[in-house]
């Protein structure tokens, strides 16, 4: 008779394991390999902090982040904290959008970009397991591999300079919410920005 | 003097209309992929009258400008008026967007020429034959493969007039535009109802009303529904159903659902209206149960030593239960008359259980194998799979009834196989045992213990390697009886010594083997149907007969019987073929057992609309070929009792029946974590779904009805 409970709540466990990436939920795992060619796992990073940023260089809502450096501040600010931060590129090999490698990590380069690392998702496998939607999507992870934020970057979705300084920014609300032992206040937003070039 | 105020008043509009043209008609601003401008139904302001200009936007073919709610990406085109004195400006009436589909994504828009009308009116206090410049800020994002953010300063001058008169080029394309803005939907009530991941919207006609055909539901805020999942309008009774996936990353509460629902034949004549209704079901209160038939196979999150560990043990026991499963047990009884007659000393005994061991072992990781394989190959499969095909069943059937023949005496395999195999047969017991072992397992799989079925799905989600350990850790338990037997000789001795009596527990043990064979056949028929079990009959009859007269050769003209023996098995062959070749049936109505008593059969459309409507649901996931779900239906289902606690409790019954292979079912046992039948599942309004024990007892039921 206690087997069969324990068996009972096994399989619940096994129904409730259907997730999707949404804050509260456990992040699934990935590996994908970044702009150096070095493989990289979400679970490598496993008791730190993780920020994934949806990143394409071709799209304004983007661009607008790193033109007005506000992207670039975020990374360098809390990767002095040891929050890893991974930008992830997901546009698909056969989209108009995709860039090389190499090109990306120039274009990164050239903005003076501050994370950790550049993955390449050029078939867009990363993107469909977390349900990205946009560029600019924003996931941050906590040290136990928790979602505890997803969606906008901030709250002015638009592609106006004057906005990212102006705007409230849900990531690092969350960052500094969850470092200082807060809950995070605003854990979902809806993302804006392009499409996720699948 | 009449005539002279006619004039007069002709004289005014013609000088409006020049100066409106002169003043208003500014050229429209063209940026890379827009042509932008504002325009006006009328050619003046009337004081105290609300006008309504547009701000007309043309796209580039192919590109595509956002609706109030963009969809999954996008922004809404936004438009910031700076009114002069004496004039107000409403919100953008927005007309009915376009679902345009980008990738897996759904946008919401307009591709070609859109009008998005704005209301302004002018204090009744302004000066007549006055110009008045409305001057805007319009920014939109145009979208093709990339997205381009535009936009536009605007400015439409008109005078200021007592009369007014259509403006010639636009008063036509305005007035169509504002005619097609979508209105409350009349004629119908509208209710919203969301369970676990779905929503149901549905419209009742007030009176009889015709078929809206394809529906589409644009909602006004994002984050609630899901933009890209298909939506499906459903007939039922008088109603239609309109079925919604909630957001997959939902924000914010969801109180209730307002937007704009479209159908190409329109609700009573309406093919675009708007709805608001509020929410009703569990997404309100915020809990998210696991969604409900349609949930792909996602990897599990949580792989932690614990859960491992636990899975581990549950597929340990289980395996060893299934020695006692109805499948099983023939074979254990052979097993256990081999250990009988092997004897030897006690090494030997330690091989011949260690070698039976690994045959079940390595059966089990062949399944693993193949099971990864197929689950890489997005097959729907589950456990028992193999007997889901009519040639798997009556290769079981003769190889089980040819077993039986042997047991019962009609003849031998020392001189069915030629001397030279048998001899090296006989001297390789070892490999006779790994044989057993790898038997056991095929004819053990239907019958999924208790705990196999969590430990199952466990598998089936996990990574590779979890998949292999689990499959190593059934295949222990499977094999555990006789490594016991084997490593412990005080338990063996209390096997009965070898003796006469074994010939006729050998006889005896035909008929457990004859009776699977019975079984083997109704599986069949209810695959296939009577004709193939007929089939299988008169083939088992020649086999029979082959064999007699295989072993009658020494008894006469040698020749004359190994013909009359090979006949026979070709015969046996050519008749049991069309059984074999159906493995893919034909689908029929489903042919076992959706009886009488309210059970319906399982559909997923039937489970949402019943879970919509709020009643409880029980689903009886069965197969013909699952002994235990025979056993549980016999004893427990269809048991007056049952029925009149289901009745009571107002429960709707469905029936999956997984005799052939089914994908929406496959699903359906996936989502729940499952990979096997019997599964028994209770959906409770607003709650997590209830899943209940592999072997069924009248409390059991008793017991989750209770918590209704």
């Amino acid at each position: 008779m206690i087997f069969r409970s324990f068996a009972f709540a096994l399989a619940l466990g096994a129904a409730q394991a259907v997730v999707a990436a949404t804050a509260g939920q456990s992040a699934p795992n990935f590996q994908l390999v970044d702009t150096q060619g070095k493989a990289v796992q979400l679970s490598d990073f496993k008791g730190r902090y993780v920020v994934l940023e949806w990143t394409n260089p071709q799209c304004p809502f983007v661009r607008n982040h790193y033109n007005t450096r506000n992207m670039q501040a975020l990374q360098q600010r809390w990767g002095e904290r040891d929050v890893v931060w991974l930008s992830i590129d997901s546009s698909n090999k056969s989209s108009g959008e995709y860039m090389k490698p190499s090109k990306l990590d120039l274009w990164m380069h050239s903005q003076g970009a501050a994370q950790k690392a550049v993955l390449v998702d050029d078939d867009s496998t990363t993107a469909r397991l977390y349900q990205a939607k946009t560029t600019p999507h924003m996931f941050v992870i906590d040290p136990q591999g928790t979602i505890i934020y997803a969606g906008a970057i901030d709250d002015r979705p638009s592609t106006r300079p004057d906005d990212p300084p102006n705007a409230r920014n849900y990531v690092q609300a969350a960052l500094a919410q969850a470092t200082d032992g807060k809950p995070v206040a605003t854990s979902n937003s809806v993302p804006y920005g392009c499409s996720i070039k699948y | 003097m009449l005539r002279s105020a006619h004039l007069t008043r002709l004289f005014v509009a013609a000088t409006l209309l020049a100066l409106a043209v002169a003043a208003a008609r500014a050229a429209p601003v063209r940026t890379e992929h827009v042509e932008a401008e504002l325009v006006s139904e009328r050619t003046a302001l009337v004081p105290g009258q609300p006008l309504t200009v547009a701000l007309r936007l043309a796209m580039q073919r192919g590109w595509h400008t956002y609706w109030r709610n963009p969809g999954d990406s996008g922004l809404p085109t936004t438009l910031a008026w700076k009114p002069p004195q004496g004039l107000s400006a409403g919100p953008i009436q927005w007309p009915v967007p376009q679902a345009l589909p980008v990738g897996p994504l759904m946008n919401f828009g307009y591709e070609g020429e859109a009008f998005l009308l704005t209301e302004v009116t002018a204090a009744s206090g302004l000066a007549d034959s006055k110009l008045v410049t409305l001057t805007g800020r319009a920014d939109w994002l145009v979208c093709k493969e990339i997205c381009i953010p535009e936009g536009a300063d605007l400015a439409l001058t008109l005078p200021v007039a007592s009369v007014s008169d259509a403006d010639p080029r636009w008063a036509a394309p305005i007035s169509s535009a504002r005619g097609a803005l979508p209105q409350a939907l009349q004629g119908f009530a509208v209710s919203a109802v969301g369970v676990g991941q779905e929503l149901v919207l549905t419209f009742t006609p007030r009176k009889e009303a015709s078929d809206p055909g394809e529906a589409y539901f644009f909602p006004y805020k994002a984050g609630l529904i899901e933009p890209s999942a298909k939506q499906t309008l459903l007939r039922d009774g008088d109603a239609w159903k309109l079925t919604l996936a909630v957001a997959n990353q939902r924000v914010g509460e969801f109180a209730r659902v307002a937007g704009v629902i479209t159908s190409s034949r329109g609700f009573a004549g309406q093919r675009a209206a708007t709805l608001d209704v509020p929410l009703g079901g569990s997404i309100v209160a915020g809990t998210a149960p696991p969604a409900i038939a349609t949930v792909p196979l996602a990897l599990p999150a949580d792989t932690s030593a614990s859960s491992l560990g636990v899975a581990l043990a549950f597929a340990f026991i289980g395996g060893a239960l299934l020695n006692l499963m109805p499948c099983v047990f023939p074979v254990l009884s052979l097993k256990v008359l081999g250990f009988a007659t092997h004897g030897g000393g006690r090494a030997t005994m330690r091989l011949h259980g260690l070698a039976f061991a690994a045959g079940v072992i390595a059966s089990f990781w062949l399944l693993a194998g193949a099971l990864v394989a197929l689950r890489a190959a997005g097959a729907q499969l589950g456990w028992g799979f193999q007997l889901q095909s009519p040639a798997v069943i009556a290769a079981l059937a003769v190889l089980f009834f040819v077993m039986a023949l042997n047991l019962s005496g009609v003849f031998d395999f020392g001189r069915l196989i030629p001397s030279s195999v048998a001899t090296w047969d006989a001297k390789q017991p070892f490999l006779n045992d790994a044989l057993s072992g790898v038997l056991a397992v095929v004819i053990a799989s239907p019958c999924s213990a208790p705990f196999m079925g969590a430990a199952l799905g466990y598998a089936l989600a996990a990574p590779r390697e979890v998949t292999f350990a689990v499959f190593t850790s059934l295949g222990l338990g499977m094999a555990l009886p006789y490594l016991v037997l084997a490593f412990f000789p005080k338990w063996r001795a209390r096997l009965p010594r070898p003796g006469p009596w074994m010939q006729r527990l050998r006889q005896l043990l035909a008929f457990p083997l004859y009776g699977t064979v019975l079984w083997l056949a109704w599986v069949l028929g209810a695959q296939l149907d009577n004709d193939a079990v007929l089939r299988l009959g008169v083939s088992l009859l020649l086999i029979a007969l082959a064999l007699w007269a295989w072993q009658s050769r020494s008894a006469g003209a040698l020749r004359g019987w190994t013909v009359a023996a090979l006949a026979g098995v070709a015969a046996a062959a050519a008749v049991v073929w069309p059984v074999v070749a159906a493995s893919t049936p034909t689908a029929a109505s489903p042919s076992t057992s959706i009886d009488s008593g309210g059970w319906q059969a399982y559909a997923p459309e039937r489970l949402s609309t019943l879970v919509a409507q709020g009643r409880p649901v029980f689903i009886d996931f069965t197969a013909a070929w699952c002994v235990t779900c025979q056993v549980n239906k016999r004893l427990v289902l269809n048991s007056s009792e049952t029925r009149d606690a289901f009745t009571r409790s107002n429960v709707a019954l469905l029936r999956a029946d997984w005799t052939r292979r089914d994908p929406a079912i496959g699903q359906a046992l996936a989502a729940l974590g499952r990979n096997g039948v019997p599964a028994y599942v209770l959906y409770r309004p607003g709650r997590k779904p209830l899943l209940l024990p592999e072997v069924l007892q009248q409390s059991t039921i008793n017991d989750a009805l209770a918590t209704l």
